[in-house]
């Protein structure tokens, strides 16, 4: 968890994402325990009020849990969890913006398929096509 | 003590009104941002509510129970940092007692206003040494942690042995800071704390702060001009406008409702229909405005829950560009203009 703090949203969030991400990283392992919310807002320089909102979240969603007097641990299957949100979310987040932007540079559904069904192969399939076009 | 509570309270200064009848409370185990524009009555506010100057009108009091007889002050308080492992003893509402701070020993024990340093005392040099500076503090703070104090000058690497008159700002202001933090009172406020210090030394402050905060629970109210990087420390800011406050809310919350809305003037106009634009900047054809929803309790509560929140709506909308806004941009936004 050493990302630095954006301004693109709120903190109590990005703490939140920030051990989604060291979960499905394996940073944070299943069971394991995790930073307190004093030791996160003594890193972050951050009020403990927001890093307990970002961790609360987590724990309302089942991929925290609170032991009592010891501090919070990771939910065994957490890691599976935070994957079948995201899976979930996947296409609002990153399809939907990746067709609103192909549309408004008048890229075809066609390219764009086969933008993703080349890509790794030989570099950007589009600039390719467009230089064979051009020369 | 477990608020402090400031109602109706003006301060004059002959003909001069500089505070317009303020309204505050102040929780106790919170980290208040105080922020406002020079001359906006930011320290004559903080001086009224520890009792440093009296108030033209209105009165400050402190709720305490009667049953309060913390040897510490500190005990059994909750740490107010949410790990939900502390016990909060519930007591009777009737309990509940308000007494006025002015005047007042027990209330103002719990009191410490570090005030603005100055190498100079009226027209003279201010011969005192470091070290006679805080040991006066001790004296008038009874919960003063003298081990604290110590560590801190440590920290700082202030030499206690110089007059404050050799000092530069920046260990003036350490100065100030070492008597916030170890006098150990509930409710403690500090009058830009940072001013001066270089940005190795704010961090630092920012640190001590936390860890003190963390440990014990006490309140703190920092009034600071460099908001962007205190932002995020705080837990409520209350924003002071020409001696009115503007606003005092959970800093999260406030920003939640606050964006930053640019694109083609007439498409900026239609998408922030009904809402007060707050600096306005053209760029040719383009503009961006600053708005704030209205809060969540404002507005009908099913109202709130089915129009998903301004971003998503705009979103929709792809002419124009919604962004969040920094406290330090919404603070620009909503004291910059002229009036």
């Amino acid at each position: 968890m050493n990302e630095i703090l954006s301004q693109e949203k709120s903190i109590y969030i990005q703490i939140k994402e920030m051990i989604e991400n060291d979960i499905l990283r394996d940073i944070l392992l299943e069971e394991e325990r995790v930073p307190s919310t004093n030791e996160l807002a003594k890193a972050y320089s951050i009020n403990p009020a927001t890093a307990a909102k970002g961790v609360n979240l987590l724990v309302d969603e089942g991929i925290l849990y609170k032991k009592r007097g010891i501090g919070m641990f990771v939910q065994s299957g957490a890691k599976k969890k935070i994957m079948e949100k995201r899976k979930k979310n996947f296409y609002d987040d990153y399809v939907k913006r990746l067709m609103a932007e192909a549309a408004s540079l008048g890229i075809t559904r066609e390219e764009l398929i086969m933008m993703i069904q080349e890509d790794g192969a030989e570099g950007n399939p589009y600039t390719k096509e467009n230089n064979k076009a051009a020369g | 003590m477990s608020k402090i509570v400031a109602s109706g309270v003006v301060k004059r200064y002959g003909e001069k009104e500089v505070l317009h009848g303020i309204d505050l409370e102040l929780e106790q185990g919170k980290i208040y941002g105080l922020i406002g524009r020079n001359g906006a009555g930011k320290t004559t506010l903080l001086s009224i509510l520890s009792s440093q100057n009296p108030a033209t009108e209105g009165t400050v009091t402190v709720e305490v129970s009667p049953d309060d007889a913390r040897p510490d002050g500190l005990q059994g308080k909750s740490s107010g940092a949410g790990n939900g492992s502390n016990i909060v003893k519930m007591r009777p509402l009737s309990a509940v007692v308000r007494e006025p701070v002015w005047e007042n020993p027990k209330a103002l024990s719990h009191l410490c206003f570090s005030r603005e340093l100055n190498q100079m005392v009226g027209n003279s040099a201010n011969t005192m040494k470091v070290k006679e500076y805080l040991k006066i503090a001790s004296l008038f703070l009874p919960h003063w942690n003298q081990k604290m104090a110590d560590h801190l000058v440590a920290e700082f690497g202030l030499d206690t042995k110089k007059k404050i008159s050799k000092l530069s700002k920046g260990m003036l202001s350490m100065v100030t800071i070492v008597v916030a933090l170890a006098s150990g009172a509930e409710f403690t406020f500090l009058d830009e704390p940072v001013a001066g210090l270089d940005v190795v030394a704010r961090e630092k402050f920012y640190q001590l702060l936390l860890e003190e905060f963390t440990e014990t629970g006490r309140t703190f109210v920092i009034s600071t001009h460099i908001i962007e990087e205190a932002a995020d420390i705080f837990e409520e800011v209350i924003l002071l406008d020409e001696g009115k406050i503007l606003l005092k809310e959970n800093l999260e919350e406030l920003l939640e409702r606050a964006w930053c809305v640019s694109g083609r003037e007439d498409e900026v106009d239609r998408a922030t229909a009904g809402y007060t634009q707050y600096h306005a900047e053209r760029l040719g054809h383009s503009k961006s405005v600053t708005i704030l929803e209205p809060k969540p309790d404002d507005a009908g509560k099913n109202e709130r829950q089915n129009a998903a929140s301004i971003q998503m709506r705009f979103a929709r909308n792809a002419a124009v560009t919604v962004q969040k806004v920094s406290l330090q941009k919404l603070f620009v936004a909503l004291c910059g203009e002229e009036h």
